[in-house]
């Protein structure tokens, strides 16, 4: 709880970030769900530095955003948690056009947020601008779409090595990642 | 997200992520990660605020260059709102009546069966 009197200082404690691991279980076991979803987890990470300058980098971007589905009902800001809206397979759009992609398929903070302004969740549109400025060299000619799959078995067998393939067909010389 | 991150840099390709849940993103362990602490579903930044949305993606960018080591995560140094309430209401099971939990479950189910049904439909297609 906020304390205005603090003699330090100090903000809530709730102004830390989210727990969002303990928040899900919690809320799942509450609603009667029986086994908590296990995380990925590693020790260890990867890491591949820069090898051209950002200026005169090919970049990709990356999205769990869905393309509209004509037959999936409501997508639009707002609309409620929506699995007939989701997808299950990688795919790839134009970057030289603009795309209509929406989040309503992603349990995302509906009290806090509306979706709708899809450049906070798809910046292809500012990407393009800071091409334009010179902040990077370009950006890739396709972005790629990802599912958000429960099955850590299905997204590192089929969809990480899918993205993969595609960036590299690309030439991209770096990524950029969209969690929603 | 971060599976995907790690994938691509272990095969030789600069990632950045960028995301709101700190703690899922940083539990798997990605290279590069701009954080930005706001409600779940703006990882680029403020609705209609193409200011913080600029900003928000220059900072990613420039992540990809400066990152010294793996697990670097750089906080955006913009606020939801000046004050945290926003932070109690997100899946928070000890706000809810039981009314509203029932009513969650059953929400939550029909949506699992219509991710079922699409995905039946589209393997069917295929």
């Amino acid at each position: 709880m906020s304390e205005p009197d603090d003699p330090f200082g100090f903000a809530p404690d709730e102004n830390a970030p989210i727990p969002y691991r303990e928040r899900i279980r919690d809320y799942y076991q509450g609603l009667g769900y029986g086994a908590p979803y296990r995380w990925a987890h590693y020790a260890d990470v990867p890491f591949a530095p820069m090898r051209k300058k950002l200026s005169e980098s090919r970049i990709a971007l990356i999205t769990t955003a869905a393309p509209h589905k004509a037959e999936a009902g409501d997508q639009g800001p707002g609309a409620p948690y929506n699995g007939a809206a989701k997808f299950f397979d990688v795919f790839s759009g134009d970057t030289s056009v603009d795309h209509d992609l929406g989040i309503s398929h992603i349990a995302y903070d509906r009290v806090h947020t509306s979706a709708a302004d899809s450049n906070c969740w798809f910046p292809l549109p500012q990407l393009r601008r800071l091409a334009a400025a010179g902040v990077i060299g370009e950006v890739a000619p396709r972005f790629h779409g990802t599912p958000t799959n429960r099955s850590h078995r299905v997204t590192l067998a089929k969809d990480c090595p899918e993205l993969l393939r595609r960036v590299r067909e690309d030439k991209a010389d770096a990524v950029v990642l969209l969690a929603v | 997200m971060s599976l995907a991150a790690r994938h691509l840099e272990a095969n030789g390709i600069p990632t950045v992520v960028m995301g709101c849940a700190k703690d899922l993103v940083e539990h798997v362990g990605v290279p590069r990660f701009l954080f930005s602490d706001f409600p779940l579903g703006n990882p680029a930044g403020r609705p209609h605020d193409p200011a913080s949305q600029t900003f928000t993606l220059e900072l990613a960018l420039r992540l990809l260059e400066t990152a010294p080591v793996p697990r670097t995560t750089v906080q955006n140094s913009l606020r939801w709102s000046d004050d945290a309430v926003w932070k109690r209401d997100y899946s928070n099971i000890a706000q809810l009546p039981p009314e509203e939990i029932a009513r969650r479950r059953a929400e939550f189910d029909s949506v699992k069966d219509a991710a079922k049904a699409t995905r039946a439909k589209e393997q069917a297609a295929e």
